[in-house]
């Protein structure tokens, strides 16, 4: 085990996921108190916890739920972003599937706290199992007096909704998530106003990721203090990370802060597949700039280790790159992505991604120029911070960080119209 | 009232504004394609950028709410770069289509790329190719190779004309603006307003496609007849300079085509379609020969025989048109009183199935003067006419009137602009000028007094109507 | 659309009052699931139960590539070919069942059995390559499971 832990701290049975169990595990005790605490008091124990957010932004929790002003006499939301679409991620997925309670008791805690009457989770509409698992959660959770009228025969009031999408990876984006909860194209917003003030229908609105939220239950059953304990002071608790890729054994682990990168990869995950060297590493989600194995070496899984390194935690999603595999070819995928993604409403990411992925798909065509490594550079600077959501910025840094590491395999490719490494992209051949 | 500079220069901005709109209201110019100050904020182009002084970074002014003590810069290095980048971008996929695309001239892309950016592509990859020529109603067409996504035309039917009737449909670089499929954007009554907007050639008005190249037009400022909401417009025509000799002469007296005119007391910067049609009223076969029950004669001839009528009839009635400007109208006044019973009429009516009156700028009564007349006459003048048995004498002035209700026995002078059967049967017949021919005045429905300026001369042998009532003035009244 | 009417209303219930436009998502889900796909009358009707514009509905079906227009195979077969997925093998998967199903990426057979189309990230990279037939992920596919699995699906 790659640490403590605090969310896959049981093992997954036939059952594990139902309400029985859950409770059997000390599930809804976390609410019970939270039922008995007030807004501002539950609020305080989240931003003592010093818990970050989990989708990508690592983003202080308790700061975000703070800007929503308490008794201002309008609705607010919660919503829940089970969107889960950076490419390498799966480990809201885990949840889903497998403590779907920890999610709902959590999202309960949090609506307490944000005097939020209606609560929406918005899943990809790709997810079909971890859809029926929690419909059957939310289910169950109703028929257990803890949504409805009056949670837990409190004079507490909540609903909740799921919200499939279907296929944009931009509705993982905050403001493009709530642009499809209100029924429309996941177009994301401009800021300001923040979601905290005007979000879903304009109303404040709290989007958290679903592993974010699931460390609330613990941090109110336990204490703040209990939860500074696990991670690292600026970094506490752990993260739920999916690694896949070159790996032997990929998987969603939960990983402490603070855990040696080299020992998770080479002990926890067993390594590199067909006994290969480990090249580079791309830490949390295509969007993070990758590792190499040298820059990793020395590395611990936390943020200030990462963005030390010049990278970042990011949604957790490690993809595993071994040796001999060409990273022109792994880029141009990259770009089709975000390419095929763009939601078309701003100029820098609409026709910036086009034009990288056309010159990318020009370099793999064997026609690649001179001026192209320029100009994807060019490209990606000119959608850094213009954007209107990071979307734009997260394609360059993809782009740049492979750039920054590997120019020689560019450089290569469009000098001999080939790839370096013939065009690989598996470690081993099926 | 917060204080805030821009490029070093102090600038007393209003509470609830942006940098975009303070900037703009006091000379300050920051480019932009999607915003609209009539319109919701997209905040999409990203090409109004500024450069909080003091940071590396830059930020759309469009939707930078102002604060006391903040300090920007319109035309640093930084944002000068980010500008040219930006162009760079919107013209990655534009097709060099100036030269056969109507809004060459009075094209924004075009003035920013001269302005702001300059070069040539620095692109090397091959366009995107999209529809072009959708007919996306029956009066407006769409390039959609052309568009940049600036969602000012799908803004403007969601909260203005509140059509919903377009949209943008798929996403990234194959986005495309698309008409909604149950034809509500052909029933759309102010939908040429996008033509307008639009700010390069995607949205072009069908009626006006390849007709004319805008610098060969110059716009006069009128005022549209066709309701009493009198919206201020533009009306375009050939410039002097440019009436080429070898074109039917017809071209260089034609209305080209009609805008709106900004005019924030009474329509804003939008008119409806019906205003934009206007040729269809104005370009009419037109009656150019005064007549004496059908007999040519001189216009001298006219007015003194109609003179002659009037002083010896006994009971008079007059007509009056609703279509007469308030100049008009005073002249009539001034040599009808005393003499003739006076109504006035709605000259023209909405037609079978023309949407009547709505809370933007439609009004039921589709002619521009009924309120200068009713209060020029007085309120009973605002009746049905009735003629007393012994009516020997009537005064038509203007279209829509049944001349079968006519007396039988009275005589009738009638002052009209268009070719009508009437017009031969007419004791006198008086043809007079229209109002792209004059200058002069309407009283909207609200009170408001707006202008028009003559687009063109009138014919020799046709009268101002105002110079046939100053002639008829003097005179016995009895 | 209007059989699905009562199912709609239930939806309803445990949304704030107000919120028909949210229910655009979930009501074209559960109307594509019922015919295959979205017709034009379905959108008049849904337009008209939830009150909400016909373009909002018409821009959503364009905008979200899960929303299909028109009928499609009886099996879709969509593989996913970002990062993870063709490190391990994804590339070559694609262009097998697209030569063994008969058609180009993107086609449906004449026979209406198989629709091939790729997908991106599916949220399986753990178990890649995945391949997803109709609401199900398959994963830790190969050349050899994928034939097995293309002959079961009549």
């Amino acid at each position: 085990m790659p640490g403590r832990q605090l969310i896959m701290n049981f093992p997954v049975t036939a059952t594990s996921h139902t309400l029985a169990d859950y409770v059997a595990r000390g599930g809804y005790q976390a609410l019970a108190k939270a039922l008995a605490m007030t807004p501002q008091d539950i609020t305080r124990e989240v931003v003592a916890s010093g818990l970050l957010g989990h989708g990508g932004a690592a983003f202080p929790v308790g700061r975000k739920w703070g800007v929503v002003k308490l008794d201002d006499g309008q609705p607010h939301f919660l919503c829940t972003n089970a969107d889960e679409g950076e490419p390498g991620t799966f480990k809201d997925r885990w949840i889903l599937e497998h403590a779907p309670h920890l999610l709902l008791e959590s999202m309960l805690i949090a609506a307490r706290a944000l005097q939020v009457r209606n609560c929406f989770v918005y899943m990809r509409g790709e997810f079909d199992l971890p859809y029926r698992r929690l419909a059957a959660a939310i289910e169950e959770a109703y028929a257990g007096g803890y949504f409805g009228e009056k949670v837990c025969g409190s004079d507490f009031a909540c609903d909740i909704v799921i919200i499939r999408g279907a296929g944009s990876y931009v509705c993982g984006e905050a403001s493009g998530l709530l642009s499809s909860v209100e029924g429309k194209r996941g177009y994301p917003r401009n800021r300001p106003p923040r979601l905290t003030v005007k979000g879903l229908f304009q109303r404040p609105t709290v989007v958290n990721n679903v592993e974010t939220l699931s460390n609330v239950a613990g941090i109110i059953r336990d204490g703040a203090e209990a939860f500074k304990q696990l991670g690292k002071p600026k970094c506490p608790g752990t993260q739920l990370v999916s690694i896949s890729g070159h790996i032997e054994k990929p998987g969603v682990y939960e990983v402490e802060y603070g855990y040696p990168l080299q020992k998770f990869l080479f002990d926890d995950c067993g390594g590199i597949t067909g006994g290969k060297k480990l090249k580079c590493i791309i830490p949390g989600g295509i969007s993070t700039k990758v590792l190499t194995a040298a820059e990793c070496e020395p590395l611990t899984y936390d943020k200030e280790s990462l963005e030390k390194a010049g990278s970042s935690l990011g949604s957790g999603g490690m993809i595993v790159i071994a040796e001999d595999t060409c990273m022109v070819r792994l880029l141009q995928v990259m770009l089709r992505f975000y390419h095929h993604e763009s939601c078309g409403q701003c100029t820098p990411c609409r026709e910036g991604m086009g034009w990288m992925h056309k010159i990318i798909d020009r370099i793999v065509a064997g026609d690649g120029r001179r001026e192209d490594i320029d100009r994807l550079y060019a490209i990606s600077a000119l959608n850094d911070g213009t954007t209107i959501c990071g979307m734009g910025d997260a394609a360059g840094y993809a782009t740049v960080g492979i750039l920054n590491k590997y120019r020689d395999e560019f450089e290569y490719f469009i000098e001999h119209k080939r790839s370096k490494l013939g065009g690989n992209l598996e470690a081993v051949h099926a | 009232m917060p204080e805030i500079f821009i490029n070093g220069q102090s600038v007393q901005a209003e509470d609830d504004e942006t940098v975009l709109q303070a900037a703009l209201r006091t000379g300050h110019y920051i480019p932009y394609f999607c915003w609209h100050k009539s319109l919701s904020i997209a905040g999409n182009c990203r090409l109004c950028v500024v450069q909080p002084e003091g940071k590396n970074w830059v930020e759309i002014a469009c939707n930078m709410p102002v604060s006391e003590g903040m300090r920007v810069l319109t035309d640093s290095d930084i944002v000068k770069k980010n500008r040219k980048a930006t162009l760079q971008f919107i013209t990655l996929n534009h097709p060099v289509d100036c030269g056969i695309c109507d809004k060459a001239g009075e094209c924004t892309l075009q003035d920013y790329h001269f302005e702001y950016n300059g070069e040539r592509s620095i692109s090397d990859v091959p366009k995107v190719k999209s529809t072009k020529y959708v007919e996306l109603s029956e009066r407006i067409v769409l390039d959609n190779e052309r568009c940049i996504l600036c969602s000012r035309c799908v803004r403007f039917t969601r909260e203005i004309s509140k059509s919903n009737a377009l949209g943008i449909k798929q996403r990234g670089d194959e986005s495309l603006l698309r008409a909604v499929e149950d034809g509500a954007l052909d029933r759309d009554a102010y939908s040429d307003n996008v033509v307008d907007i639009c700010p390069v050639g995607a949205l072009l008005s069908k009626p006006f496609l390849h007709k004319a190249r805008v610098w060969y037009l110059k716009p006069t400022r009128s005022v549209c007849p066709s309701c009493s909401r009198g919206c201020a417009i533009d009306i375009w025509h050939r410039k002097p300079e440019w009436k080429l000799r070898n074109l039917d002469p017809k071209e260089n007296t034609a209305i080209a085509r009609v805008t709106p005119h900004d005019n924030p007391e009474v329509n804003g910067p939008w008119i409806c379609n019906k205003g934009r049609d206007l040729a269809q009223i104005f370009e009419r076969a037109r009656a150019d020969g005064a007549m004496l029950k059908g007999k040519p004669v001189e216009l001298s001839a006219a007015i003194e025989m109609a003179r002659r009528l009037i002083d010896g009839a006994r009971q008079r009635v007059a007509i009056v048109s609703s279509w007469g400007s308030n100049e008009e109208l005073a002249a009539a006044k001034e040599a009808l009183a005393g003499r003739f019973a006076t109504f006035f009429k709605a000259d023209r009516v909405a037609e079978e199935g023309e949407p009547l009156q709505d809370d933007l700028l439609l009004r039921a009564d589709k002619n521009p003067n009924t309120t200068a007349a009713r209060t020029t006459f007085g309120d009973a003048s605002a009746a049905a006419p009735t003629f007393p048995a012994d009516t020997d004498l009537v005064l038509v002035w203007g279209e829509g009137f049944d001349f079968a209700r006519l007396p039988a026995k009275a005589r009738i002078i009638f002052l009209g602009s268009y070719l009508a059967p009437e017009n031969g049967h007419a004791d006198v017949f008086i043809p007079i000028s229209i109002q792209t021919e004059r200058a002069g005045h309407y009283t909207n429905f609200a009170g408001v007094v707006s202008g028009f300026e003559p687009c063109f001369a009138k014919a020799p042998s046709v009268a101002h109507a105002e110079a046939v009532f100053a002639s008829l003035a003097g005179g016995p009244r009895s | 659309m209007k059989h699905l009417i009562p199912e709609f209303e239930q939806w309803k219930k445990r949304f704030p009052p107000g919120f028909e436009s949210s229910l655009v998502m979930p009501c074209v889900r559960r109307i594509q699931e019922d015919r295959g796909f979205v017709a034009s009358e379905d959108i008049d009707g849904l337009s008209t139960y939830l009150g909400v514009p016909r373009i909002q509905i018409e821009e959503v079906l364009s905008y979200y590539t899960q929303f299909r227009r028109a009928p499609i195979g009886r099996w879709h077969i969509q593989t996913c070919r970002n990062v993870t997925c063709s490190m391990r093998s994804a590339e070559r998967l694609i262009d097998h069942i697209a030569k063994k199903v008969g058609v180009a990426v993107g086609e449906t057979t004449p026979d209406g059995r198989f629709t091939v189309s790729t997908a991106e990230c599916l949220g399986s990279c753990g178990t890649a390559p995945v391949v997803m037939v109709n609401d199900t992920y398959h994963e830790n596919m190969s050349i050899e499971k994928i034939d097995r699995l293309l002959d079961e699906l009549k």
